[in-house]
């Protein structure tokens, strides 16, 4: 599950830095969010198990 | 809910929130009307065909960052959703909801004569879900 964190104050439901899922998303152009400066991609540091 | 006048929709494109943007909105919720029409009949009769339903949104132009313009600049030649209440409260029985999975063809970034409000009108082609809750 791929999380995006909120840097507009206009998503629905959502406040900037929040944190969105892709569930959320669904039918969404999350591209185009992200082109759009309202969602950042969220990197993931959450080392990979041996 | 009694009649009412249009004063507060909620617009929702991409999961943006565009309401504050939009000066109208109109849903239109339509099949296909396949001509059917067999000897022996004096009307025309038809069968649905596939739904071609729009959404058709006037948005005031707005170029800073997040709003009109770098939402839907992106938006242009693919699908997404936009989501209509005729009123922004929650959705329920008396408020339903409107979801268009819809393909936006074109935008007009520039758009107006001299004097005008700048603005630009959206139609989503595609299908329209009901909800009530």
């Amino acid at each position: 599950m791929a999380t995006y964190k909120v840097l507009a104050d206009n998503i629905s439901g959502k406040q900037p830095g929040d944190t969105i899922t892709d569930d959320e998303l669904v039918g969404a152009n999350i591209e185009a969010l992200i082109e759009s400066g309202h969602l950042a991609k969220t990197t993931n540091n959450k080392k990979a198990e041996d | 809910m009694a009649i009412f006048v249009m004063k507060n929709a909620s617009v929702t494109i991409n999961s943006v929130d565009l309401s504050s943007y939009c000066s109208s909105v109109a849903v239109d919720y339509n099949v296909d009307a396949v001509p059917a029409d067999v000897m022996g009949t004096a009307y025309h009769v038809f069968q649905p065909g596939l739904e071609n339903s729009t959404v058709t949104v006037t948005l005031n132009q707005d170029f800073a960052a997040t709003k009109t313009e770098a939402t839907i600049f992106p938006l242009v030649g693919t699908t997404t959703t936009v989501l209509v209440k005729a009123e922004s409260g929650a959705v329920s029985a008396t408020n339903p909801s409107y979801t268009c999975t819809g393909f936006l063809a074109s935008s007009q970034p520039v758009n107006g004569a001299v004097g005008d409000l700048a603005s630009m009108q959206l139609v989503f082609t595609g299908r329209v879900v009901k909800a009530t809750t």
